[in-house]
């Protein structure tokens, strides 16, 4: 027995020296003009976006013509679409210290500790090393900045979130675009009677019901108060997050989601709004292809409408804010950064905006124009020029804003508080307890 | 006493497994072991706290208990489904005079199919919107009061992310008890009939206490599987809605992978490990009372 005891001790002092290892070798974050020769290699860039969409075509472009003057070098594109797995691969990868030459990340608590500990490069610096700073739209730059200030994510896309609205359907049940946030559960009523399903909703990736937990506060108090709210400055029992709280209880009790909307995915949502049986779809631009061309169902495509977020004058922020987002954004491993990366990232930064707006989608540059597709409804451009009237303030995502321990139990439950299955005394108790808990370990 | 030569020879062969044994399944219950004194997100400092990690798991975190307590249903309703069903079916195999191996095929059929299939497959059956086969037979049964999102409901969603395990296994379990069935001596079922038994009286007095070893195995194999449970319900409602589907496995996997807290997910690994020796002991006694009865 003591044999087994001194053996499982000696594994454990291993165990632990081994994580030891793991921790150290960061280079240096604000060095963004390595010197020395380009020495053409292979690089890795760890991501997750679709494996056929238009940043990983436009890089897999980019990078062969930066290999015909560069032998040797390639870029190997990892990718995991799936945003909570490609979570858990980048961070299990991060914890042993394993993360590729470049890899994607949300500005999180989880990525803002990596930036903490000298693991990213300083973005900023970098762009403006680079000398393409000054080009990037500021809500683009701003969507990927930490809490202060700091950025070190790229942007490769821009994308604005819109309602968009069946126009037949709204007037078969008799209700118009709402004036507030607070109109919506009675227009739900409405629409329930004409048995319309009010809202598609992909209840199985969670983050869009998370989208609606958002709304409420940032139009009654501005984008500070999930700021505070992560670090349990504010609360839910506060009264703009009672306010969330029981709205998102009377979307539920008016039937504003489809039944069984929690076991419903991404496709399951879309099918519901583009087949004509849901009058609403809370999506962003991205969907512009499905929604606003010839892709479009026949029997919808001159019905679909959209509107932005609902505002009124006692609102904290103004109509034209709303969220807009630039996606997932690449960071630039600190330990692996050399002039190869620097130069190829010169290369690929330079020529990925007109390339990627000539796809049809909002570059998260202001140098170039979006091409209208030739299929394009009237509606695409409508969307697209949006962009050009935006306001400053960002409704941010909250499950890029909170600790994951809360972020997962917030997305848990709102199912359960849209569902009626919980009260929001309940859900308001249980949220502020669980922020209460974990938010100290993420934000000493 | 073995001699010299023969005792290095049992070593030389021993050594390997053993050692592959030791790196791939004690290492790393010794490291949740060490881990679980530890508070670490993965890039963070190790923080040593002690049994804080532990107590709050037993007092403090309702979740937790809610998977226990869900896991433990999730293994009620697979063991009931896979062995009770089993047994049900290799009965009225035995009895059935033809087309017992196109019915043993089709049972058997689902342990082949890859669990995202499964899982994807069951997703569509229970849905209510499109309607799913489930919601539909129940309306053309005049049954269509109890219509409802499956996965949705908190009430029904547990039973439903068990029910594609217990189905994806029965025919395996069947095939085991129904080659037992097999060796169970004729003539003491017919001497049996002579003595006037009915079916029932046939069935528990000299069948089951023949195929009871193979029972016993099959309970282990079972069990085992039913606590290691965690594809099925992670892939259907990823736990939820909330927690009502949670199980420990998905729960600690979420905490280790989500939320980056490896020391509490090394606890909560620690307990399954804790959970899965005591189920096993608990077999094993049962198996040393019905040798001794």
């Amino acid at each position: 027995m003591k044999k087994l005891l001194r053996t499982a001790a000696v594994a454990a002092v291993a165990a632990l020296s081994l994580a030891a290892c793991g921790g150290g070798g960061a280079g240096s974050a604000s060095n963004v003009n390595p010197t020395g020769d380009i020495k053409p290699r292979q690089i890795s860039w760890l991501l997750s976006r679709p494996a056929d969409g238009a940043v990983i075509n436009i890089m897999k472009k980019v990078a062969d013509e930066y290999a015909q003057t560069h032998p040797g070098f390639s870029l190997n594109l990892i990718t995991t679409p799936d945003r909570p797995s490609y979570i858990q691969k980048y961070e299990t990868l991060a914890a042993a210290n394993k993360l590729p030459e470049l890899f994607d990340t949300d500005a999180t608590p989880f990525a803002q500790q990596l930036a903490k500990q000298g693991k990213m490069v300083d973005a900023e610096k970098l762009l403006k090393d680079l000398g393409v700073y000054d080009t990037y739209r500021t809500n683009a730059l701003n969507y990927q900045r930490f809490d202060d200030g700091s950025l070190y994510m790229i942007p490769f896309q821009f994308e604005l979130e819109y309602f968009w609205y069946n126009k037949a359907l709204f007037q078969q049940a008799g209700v118009s675009v709402p004036k507030s946030l607070d109109d919506i559960p009675a227009m739900c009523t409405a629409l329930r009677k004409a048995g319309i399903t009010p809202l598609a909703l992909d209840g199985q990736d969670q983050w869009p019901l998370e989208r609606y937990v958002s709304y409420q506060p940032f139009r009654d108090a501005g984008p500070d108060f999930v700021q505070k709210l992560k670090k349990g400055d504010a609360k839910f029992s506060d009264a703009t997050g009672q306010k969330t709280v029981n709205w998102i209880s009377q979307l539920g009790t008016a039937g504003c989601f489809q039944d069984g909307f929690s076991s419903q995915g991404y496709s399951d949502a879309q099918n519901l709004f583009t087949s004509g049986k849901a009058a609403m779809y809370n999506i962003g631009t991205w969907e512009l292809p499905s929604l606003a061309t010839d892709k479009l169902n026949p029997a919808v495509r001159n019905d679909v409408d959209y509107f932005t977020l609902p505002a009124t004058p006692s609102s904290a922020t103004a109509a034209n804010e709303y969220v807009a987002t630039s996606g997932i954004g690449m960071a630039v491993n600190s330990k692996t950064f050399d002039p190869l990366v620097s130069d190829f990232l010169k290369f690929a930064l330079a020529k990925y905006p007109s390339e990627y707006a000539a796809t049809g989608a909002l570059s998260p540059t202001t140098n170039v124009q979006t091409t209208i597709p030739a299929n394009a409804t009237p509606l695409y451009k409508k969307a697209i020029d949006q962009a050009k009237d935006l306001g400053s303030k960002l409704a941010m995502p909250w499950d890029t804003q909170l600790d994951p321990t809360t972020n997962s139990r917030l997305q848990q439950e709102l199912v359960l508080l849209a569902q009626g299955n919980v009260k929001p005394a309940e859900f308001t108790s249980t949220m502020d307890s669980t922020i209460a808990q974990n938010a100290p370990k993420f934000f000493k | 006493m073995l001699p010299n030569r023969s005792r290095l020879s049992v070593l030389v062969f021993l050594l390997p497994p053993l050692l592959l044994y030791g790196v791939a399944v004690l290492f790393p219950i010794l490291q949740s072991l060490f881990l679980s004194f530890f508070s670490w997100n993965g890039i963070s400092d190790m923080e040593f706290v002690g049994f804080a990690n532990y107590v709050h798991m037993l007092t403090g975190d309702g979740v937790f208990w809610r998977s226990f307590f869900n896991a433990l249903g999730y293994l009620a309703i697979c063991l009931v489904l896979q062995l009770g069903g089993a047994l049900f079916v290799a009965s009225l195999l035995t009895s059935l005079r033809r087309g017992r191996e196109l019915v043993k095929t089709l049972y058997l059929l689902p342990a082949v199919i890859s669990t995202v299939a499964i899982a994807f497959l069951f997703v569509r059956i229970y849905s209510i919107d499109p309607v799913g086969l489930l919601n539909q037979v129940l309306g053309w049964i005049g049954l269509g009061s109890l219509e409802r999102p499956w996965l949705s409901d908190v009430n029904t969603v547990l039973a439903a992310v068990s029910a594609p395990e217990g189905w994806r296994f029965t025919g395996l379990y069947m095939l085991i008890i129904y080659a037992a069935l097999l060796a169970v001596p004729q003539e003491l079922e017919e001497a049996a009939r002579l003595d006037g038994a009915n079916r029932w009286q046939l069935f528990t007095k000299i069948r089951f206490p023949h195929i009871r070893p193979v029972w016993i195995t099959t309970t282990i194999m079972a069990t085992t599987y039913g606590l290691r449970g965690f594809d099925i319900p992670y892939l259907m409602t990823n736990g939820g809605p909330g927690q009502s589907s949670e199980l420990l496995t998905t729960y600690m996997y979420k905490t280790a992978f989500t939320s980056t807290d490896f020391g509490y997910a090394s606890t909560i690994s620690v307990f399954i490990v804790i959970e899965c020796l005591v189920a096993v002991g608990f077999i094993l006694l049962m198996l040393k009372r019905k040798a001794d009865a």
